[in-house]
């Protein structure tokens, strides 16, 4: 088996007085998408915010093998982080072209001072092939402010695989999608996965995670509930009684059907 | 028929440019309790929001005992007897769970009694502040301070997020209870489904942006296949399939 | 050991009014989520309403209690009216807004005290009585007790209030989450209209009962908001009682080192003690509350839904620049003198308000202190030459680096804390500097300036004083127009082209959202550092400039107050764009726009005092009506029209392939 490309051990927060997750592991492996999923509150949005820095946590965080923990968010992206948000947060004064262009790999310094003192058209470091990737080419010149919600939540997603990540962590893609979008989005995971950059995929919509991981990871309360193949874990009773309330058994069902 | 407490028509919002809910009707009587219920992103939430005046509302009306609240500030909304408990659950880290009971807006004064007569584990808590307690008791001071304000409507947005479904099923049953006794219209938010179903009279379904008619709840905790359509969407998801011929392929 | 306790209770009066600023600010903040800059305006308006009213001003005078009563239910009014003019439009503006709009506020009040009051200093009636106690057989005048119990009493009711009132619960749970306090029914305009008038009459009645002991000023009174601020960010803007007691140990420190400079171990310079050694202290005891209080400074739960004025982008550069460089070229020689000079002192501003555009409009934050730095970069550059007879071009060099690597310091100790508060270090950084070194009259030019010599290359004179002169034949020659000209186009580009690459873009990330440029690897820190760099590297330019433009160096050109107005400009006009800075340049103080007025239209000697008042003005109309700034607004427009047609033909293209390929 390949080494894992993300690597978090042993993953713990607390905010206040609440323990928001205890000792969670999760590994991602290349070519793998790896699905995280629990009830709303269980910890997943935390778990990415203390992987990519943004939340204090115990516990240790390698990406192919080089040990992230203790470094500042900006740093952990440069090494090979890439993440989405919830909200999608993109900079509102940037092209959508601008934005992927900010989080694309950095230019040589003497070509960012060459910029600076020639009038040039500005160098711009290549996007397309994000954009192309997600199927949103038409839209590198929109501003944020003119997309929809889909149409947003893919630009977010696109910027975070302009810079070439070893692996990227994806906070909720298809909430507040409809049904097109959400199918669109699943065919363009898919896509990403087979070029061969690993994620890590949280999402609510439990088809979409079902149909497009290798393995998933479900939390509840913080700690980690079950682990393994989709098909077990849905057939897993802590799982159905976790995710799906207590009285949904006949939610496999359907599961099984589709 | 008696006019209904909340009636939502044609209501469509969102955030910015973005139309997040289109074209949902709904009705809350009198002593009723409704769930609205769909996956996570199907706009629920943005529904409550919209009803509150937190969210742009660009299409539709929403109409308290025949009153429109068209262009009222979410305050003045609030003080038409509308108590919301937010996801968030609405409280203030810096306050004392007696302060929230002393909170309200002008002219109204909020029955604390009432608070800790539902929620007899408030009244020896009443001195800390709301940032200290458990996830439990900050749900119960939300719920509690919304029902010291004798609602004529009662809006509560996913009262079970981050709790242990213990707690959640203590905590449904004090909203039937209330709703009987006071006749206190009812309209929840709940992914618990089958506990929200089973205090509710009605429910309607969402699913991306766009709501159901109105179903009994009696139907629907009997015959699941409704639910699950809106959960899970239909089978034309190709990709989905798909996989899942693949995975079965594997598997078998 | 009796003189330091005079000395110690000698500064309760100045403590006292320190202190009612600072509950003014507290209360701003709680009310309304805004850094108030013009709670120190407060006292002076306060102050000169009751001088007024008591000494017939107005044709009438009253007694002192009726005096008082009716100062305050002016103050109550004048809360009213701030309320409504630059509050409540700005409830759901971004913080930046919010600062801007208060630093309006302090521009337009203190023009019109002004004009209506004149700049003279008053003698305010005393209003507390004029007997001295005894405190170790010391002689203390008993107002000074009587002033410190006052602000003691105001600051523990306010709390009390804010404990035990419902209006209290209300402010407190609005200032944590406003979208919660909505849904309980608490209506924000309410909560903010009751404490803008709480904190309006509370400091005017400090103001009104301290008058008589700190003096009355116009220019002074204001800039007590930087103690103030140092105060209230003790109090993380929150507590009554740390606001009120940090303010009194200020003015105690004050008083005290007032007492120390006469003592033989003070530092001194030519026989008498060093100045500003106050505001120094002020300075780091802001460095010091943000490092200790910055990570938990509150953050308010606003709903903020308009973001920060749009950024054009920078096309056509070229066609734009070249009209208007030629035009400037032959007013640098046709004009007379007067004019002239103007446009050169006009070239000067605009790299100087180029500064602004790159750390208020391309990274978000408000710095007030790039003026101070532009007069460390003169004064080095006069000291330089007299001391060590350095010359062009080695001695601006060095100035520019040296004002540069200040303004990197005085920037970096605003890095741990999110938002807004740079505005504060950079407010405090330059009075100190004003006050430390630019009165200093070994550093600075004390009160008289220090020469510059024009700067010579290869025996040529570049300088103002050069033999080639203007058509009308006197001074200034035209040649160092022409040298500001060249540099401000270069430097024009260089911030145009800024906001094009991938610096800018950078720069913008930070500024939208800091959160998510980290997670597109931006290092938020160094991205900042650079814009500081950026700025005063601009800002020491303009100094070295201004300094050969004049041929001296004088404090009284660099004052806090023309920094404020300055700032002010640029926003209106347009922080994201660098023609906002150009116009904004035209418009300072001693360039073509004033002068014009002046020559025209107004009084001469009210011209800087009329400025002060349109900009205040035209900057609360602006952030009202127009809230991107005069010139974005129009360029946006024309933007977006270019990229919908650009975005046409993309579509074109795009559509026509799926045919081809069926």
């Amino acid at each position: 088996m390949p080494s894992p490309v993300l690597s978090a051990r042993g993953i713990s927060v607390r905010y206040g007085g609440v323990q928001a997750l205890s000792g969670v592991d999760i590994e991602v492996r290349p070519g793998q998408i790896v699905g995280l999923i629990g009830p709303n509150g269980a910890g997943k949005t935390t778990f990415i915010d203390a992987v990519t820095g943004f939340a204090r946590c115990t516990g240790s965080v390698e990406v192919a093998g080089r040990d992230i923990g203790r470094m500042r968010p900006h740093a952990r992206v440069q090494a090979g982080l890439g993440r989405t948000w919830q909200a999608v947060e993109l900079f509102d004064a940037l092209t959508v072209a601008e934005n992927l262009a900010v989080a694309a790999r950095r230019p040589a310094l003497w070509t960012t001072i060459r910029e600076l003192l020639t009038n040039a058209e500005a160098t711009r470091p290549p996007v397309g092939h994000a954009l192309e990737a997600l199927g949103i080419e038409g839209l590198a010149e929109a501003m944020p402010g003119e997309l929809s919600e889909g149409q947003r939540k893919l630009v977010g997603m696109a910027r975070a695989f302009v810079g070439d990540p070893k692996v990227v962590l994806l906070d909720e893609p298809a909430a507040g999608l409809d049904t097109d979008e959400s199918a669109e989005l699943g065919k363009h995971l898919r896509r990403l996965g087979d070029q061969g950059t690993p994620m890590l995929l949280i999402d609510h919509d439990i088809n979409l995670v079902f149909a497009t991981c290798d393995h998933v990871v479900v939390l509840e309360f913080g700690q980690v509930i079950a682990t393994g193949r989709p098909a077990d874990v849905r057939r897993d009773p802590r799982v159905i009684s976790a995710y799906l309330g207590s009285a949904a058994s006949d939610d496999i069902k359907v599961g099984e059907e589709s | 028929m008696t006019q209904p407490v909340l009636r939502i028509e044609g209501l469509t919002a969102g955030y910015g440019t973005v139309d997040v809910v289109r074209d949902v009707h709904l009705e809350v009587g009198k002593g009723e309790v409704v769930a609205l219920l769909g996956p996570n992103g199907a706009g629920k939430t943005t529904t409550l929001r919209a009803l509150s005046g937190l969210v742009k509302v660009s299409a539709g009306s929403i109409s308290m005992r025949g009153q429109d609240l068209t262009g009222l500030t979410p305050a003045a909304r609030a003080r038409c007897a509308i108590a919301h408990v937010p996801e968030d659950r609405g409280l203030f880290r810096g306050l004392t769970v007696a302060e929230h009971l002393r909170l309200g807006p002008r002219g109204e004064r909020l029955e604390a009694d009432l608070a800790y007569r539902y929620f007899p584990a408030l009244p020896a808590i009443a001195d800390r502040r709301a940032g200290v307690l458990s996830g439990g008791e900050q749900q119960m001071l939300a719920v509690g301070r919304a029902l010291a304000r004798r609602p004529s409507l009662l809006v509560l947005d996913e009262l079970s997020l981050g709790l242990a479904p213990v707690i959640v099923e203590q905590l449904l049953p004090v909203i039937r209870a209330y709703a009987d006794e006071s006749g206190c219209a009812v309209l929840l938010v709940e992914q618990h489904v089958h506990l929200a179903l089973e205090i509710s009279d009605r429910a309607y379904l969402m699913a991306h942006g766009v709501g159901s008619d109105s179903h009994d709840a009696a139907v629907l905790r009997r015959d699941r296949s409704v639910i699950q359509a809106s959960y899970l969407g239909g089978q034309e998801w190709t990709p989905t399939a798909d996989r899942e011929k693949e995975r079965d392929g594997d598997t078998q | 050991m009796e003189t330091l306790v005079l000395f110690a209770l000698l500064g309760l009066g100045s403590g006292a009014v320190i202190a009612g600023i600072a509950l003014g600010v507290v209360l701003s903040w709680r009310g309304s989520g805004t850094i108030n800059l013009a709670a120190g305006a407060t006292v002076m308006v306060a102050g000169y309403v009751f001088w007024a009213l008591r000494t017939g001003f107005f044709g009438f005078a009253l007694q002192t209690v009726p005096a008082i009563v009716l100062t305050l239910l002016f103050m109550a009014l004048y809360a009213v009216v701030v309320e409504l003019v630059a509050v409540r439009p700005l409830r759901s503006a971004s913080p930046l807004a919010k600062l801007v709009a208060s630093l309006g506020v302090l521009l337009l009040t203190q023009a019109l005290v002004l004009l209506i009051f004149g700049s003279a200093p008053r003698n305010s009636p005393s209003v507390l009585t004029g007997d001295v106690v005894s405190v170790f057989g010391v002689a203390v005048p008993e107002a000074q007790f009587i002033l410190a119990g006052i602000v003691v009493a105001l600051a523990g009711g306010l709390a009390a209030l804010y404990r035990f009132t419902r209006f209290g619960l209300a402010t407190r749970a609005a200032s944590e989450s406003e979208r919660s306090a909505a849904l309980a029914g608490l209506s924000p305009n309410v909560i903010s209209l009751g404490n803008s008038v709480l904190g309006h009459v509370a400091t005017g009645f400090v103001g009104v009962l301290a008058a008589s002991i700190v003096g009355l000023s116009a220019t002074t009174l204001p800039l007590l908001i930087i103690p103030a601020l140092a105060a209230a960010l003790f109090a993380r803007f929150t507590s009554f009682g740390v606001a009120c007691a940090v303010s009194l140990l200020i003015g105690i420190s004050e008083s005290l080192l007032y007492q120390a400079s006469n003592e033989s171990w003070f530092p001194t310079q030519n026989g008498s003690a060093i100045p500003g050694v106050q505001q120094v202290v002020e300075f780091l005891l802001i460095v010091i509350a943000l490092w200790w209080r910055g990570s938990s400074l509150p953050l308010r739960g606003d709903l903020v839904e308009r973001s920060l004025p749009m950024v054009p982008d920078q096309d056509r550069l070229a066609a734009r620049v070249a009209p208007v460089a030629i035009a400037c070229a032959v007013a640098l020689v046709v004009l007379p003198s007067d004019f002239r000079q103007a446009v050169a002192t006009g070239l000067v501003a605009t790299v100087l308000c180029l500064s602004f555009v790159v750390i208020m409009g391309y990274v978000g934050q408000l710095s007030v202190v790039q003026l101070a730095l532009a007069g460390v970069a003169g004064f080095v550059l006069s000291h330089l030459e007299a001391a060590y007879g350095i010359g062009f071009p080695l001695a601006p060099i060095l100035a520019i680096a040296a004002a540069t690597v200040l303004g990197v310091l005085i920037g970096a100790s605003a890095l741990r804390v999110r938002g807004v508060t740079l505005v504060v270090v950079t407010l405090a950084a330059a009075i100190a500097i004003e006050q430390f070194i630019f009165a200093n009259p070994d550093w600075g030019g004390g009160q008289t300036g220090a020469p510059v010599e024009s700067p010579k290359l290869f025996g040529l004179n570049l300088g103002a004083d050069a033999s080639f002169r203007g058509l009308d034949g006197s001074l200034p020659s035209p040649v160092f127009g022409l040298l500001a000209l060249v540099v401000t186009v270069v430097l024009y580009l260089f911030v145009a082209n800024l906001r094009r690459g991938d610096l800018g873009r950078r720069m913008l990330a930070v500024r939208s959202n800091e959160r998510a440029a980290a997670a597109a690897g931006v290092n938020v820190r160094a991205v900042k550092i650079q814009g500081f760099a950026i700025a005063s590297f601009l800002a020491s330019i303009a100094g070295v400039m201004y300094a050969y433009d004049f041929r001296t160096v004088s404090a009284n050109s660099y004052g806090t107050m023309s920094a404020l107005s300055l700032v002010a400009s640029v926003y209106v006009l347009g922080v994201t764009l660098v023609q906002g800075g150009v116009l904004a340049g035209f418009g300072a103080a001693g360039a073509v726009i004033p002068l014009i007025l002046q020559t025209w239209v107004l009084p001469e000697s009210r011209v800087s005092i009329y400025m002060q008042l349109i900009i205040g003005a035209g900057l609360l109309i602006q952030l009202r009506f127009c809230p991107d700034g005069l010139l974005v607004a129009s360029a946006t427009k024309r933007e977006r029209r270019a990229r919908a047609s650009r975005a046409g033909k993309a579509l074109t293209a795009v559509g026509a392939k799926p045919q081809g390929g069926v």
